[in-house]
């Protein structure tokens, strides 16, 4: 009640003008962790940030500023201390999916093929074999693996495996993509391979993306906007509009001063 | 000539095993003839200069009282099926079966039910952690007294000794297995619709542990057998009883046989069991 009440307030004129096209209301969220012996740790500090239907938004940050902590309430892994989630207008109060999650290590079923990988959560809904094995299909074609099908994740390079995690997200087709420094332990050359392919996979799908990393470069690359945290305990230090037109050049001068400027965000704090 | 069958087994696709000639190493079979030969040999002198068969039955006296053993035969009255005569090497492996594999089965089945239980809940875990670290220690044989005042050392109390044994091996690798499950894959399930226990249970938490699992049942095929001789040294009937009962009656060379037997049931199963690994863990290759 205590919560209805104060979103009634200073909150709610903004929230109702957007309601419409907006999937990720972040409203509030602080986290307090109580380590042993009783201290408490504050992660969060009252995060509050928006997302658009099908936006794509970066959350960048210095290492320590909370940004998984952040990645883990939003996907309901984790309970806030304080404030919340709502997607769609409804809170979130667990994992679901609704909320598609792609992670830095490598975590597909290591004991199921690619296409079994991808129909894993096909197979927890009201589908016909023939259904989800055409889905999976047209997923894995999405993200370029066809003629691996049938390929154990232990057979297939890093890039590969997390084009597979994207792939198994997108299956059952959430509202949102979260991924947490998905492309973190890759090769650089082929996470510019895989930035270009995760922008063309957004722009098929029209997917919201909300993307974690702590590279301001790969932030530019890939987002419409960056919401820069800062660190101890992480709040929002600034919402910046990446206002440029894709695909983007790394040599464009502009894209340095969007890099510069992040930059400069992330150290000031 | 060599030259082209290695260039042939280049060309052969990666998932093809190299031909069965490929695969034999002949330095590794002539070693392992001549050492076994080497044994025997030493063996037989050994026993000849010991002059007592029941003190040193030589290795030719061995392959005789095989040959015996195989056939004699013997009846056996089963439950359901009636009487049975064979081979008595083989009623008596027959008799040894009637208890290991049952035993195996239901301490397997119980253990990996707890072990998994254990891991998997917290509250389950709490309650019997105490317990379990009190019981685990105590060898399987050491219950022999239960068996004997409970249910009589038949195939009944060797039954219930072996699946003790076996209970114990598969709860620790499956606790341990499940406990070894990776947090993200369980969340990514979850990510994935996966919202009550015994989907998760199922379709990520078996399949992750499979690899401490099978170790686990391997390990048990193994240690079951020498626990079956254990047992069947307090009067269950079987293999290992016949060692014992030829030792008594001086048939030494019989007692040998016997534990030949033991061996080499063991080797089979092991080596069946090590191919169904080989597949059922496909995926880690």
């Amino acid at each position: 009640m205590a919560e209805l009440n104060r979103e009634s307030g200073e909150d709610r004129s903004g929230a109702d003008e957007t309601v419409t096209d907006t999937t990720v209301a972040v409203d509030g969220i602080s986290k307090v962790f109580r380590q042993q012996g009783g201290e408490a740790v504050r992660a969060l500090d009252d995060v509050s940030f928006t997302v658009r239907e099908g936006e794509f938004v970066c959350i960048v940050g210095p290492s320590g500023c909370g940004k998984t902590t952040l990645f883990r309430i939003i996907a309901g892994l984790e309970a806030a201390s304080d404030g919340g989630v709502r997607l769609g207008g409804e809170p979130v109060t667990g994992p679901a999916m609704d909320r598609g999650m792609v992670f830095q290590e490598y975590d597909l079923f290591p004991w199921r093929t690619v296409l079994e990988n991808v129909t894993f959560g096909l197979e927890q809904q009201d589908l016909t074999e023939t259904e989800r094995r055409e889905r999976a299909h047209e997923m894995i074609d999405l993200v370029g693996l066809d003629g691996f099908a049938d390929a154990y994740p232990n057979e297939l390079s890093g890039g590969m495996k997390q084009r597979v995690g994207i792939a198994r997200a997108l299956a059952v087709d959430p509202a949102l993509l979260l991924m947490d420094e998905p492309f973190g332990s890759v090769d650089a050359q082929t996470r510019g391979m895989l930035h270009d392919e995760l922008l063309d996979i957004w722009s098929e799908t029209r997917k919201t993306v909300l993307f974690v990393t702590h590279d301001v470069e790969e932030a530019v690359t890939l987002a419409d906007r960056v919401v820069v945290l800062s660190g101890g305990p992480g709040t929002v230090r600034e919402v910046v509009d990446v206002d440029l037109a894709r695909p983007r050049q790394r040599t464009d001068p502009a894209f340095a001063d969007y890099q510069e400027r992040l930059l400069s965000l992330i150290h000031e704090s | 000539m060599s030259i082209e069958t290695a260039a042939d087994t280049e060309t052969a696709t990666p998932t093809e095993r190299p031909p069965l000639a490929e695969r034999i190493d002949r330095r590794r079979i002539v070693l392992g003839v001549v050492g076994t030969l080497v044994f025997l040999a030493v063996w037989q002198v050994g026993a000849m200069a010991v002059g007592r068969t029941y003190l040193l039955p030589s290795p030719l006296a061995v392959a005789v009282a095989f040959g015996g053993e195989l056939v004699k035969t013997e009846t056996l009255s089963l439950p359901l099926v009636g009487d049975v005569t064979g081979s008595k090497l083989l009623v008596k492996l027959l008799q040894s079966l009637m208890h290991y594999l049952p035993g195996l089965l239901v301490g397997t089945v119980l253990g990996i039910a707890l072990g998994i239980s254990m891991g998997w809940s917290e509250t389950v875990e709490d309650l019997f952690t105490p317990i379990t670290r009190v019981l685990r220690p105590i060898p399987p044989l050491a219950w022999i007294a239960f068996a004997i005042v409970w249910i009589g050392i038949g195939h009944g109390g060797a039954t219930f000794i072996v699946a003790i044994g076996a209970f114990w091996i598969n709860f620790y690798n499956a606790y341990s297995g499940v406990e070894g499950v990776p947090q993200d894959l369980t969340e990514v399930a979850a990510s994935l619709g996966v919202h009550d226990d015994w989907t998760m249970i199922r379709k990520v938490v078996i399949p992750s542990a499979t690899p401490e699992l099978m170790t686990g049942i391997r390990t048990s095929i193994g240690q079951c057998w020498m626990i079956v001789v254990a047992a069947e040294l307090f009067g269950a009937p079987g293999v290992g009883y016949q060692i014992i009962n030829a030792s008594q009656n001086l048939d030494t060379e019989v007692s040998v046989v016997y534990m030949l037997v033991i061996s080499l049931v063991f080797l089979a199963s092991d080596t069946l069991f090590r191919r169904v690994e080989r597949r059922v863990l496909a995926w880690r290759n």
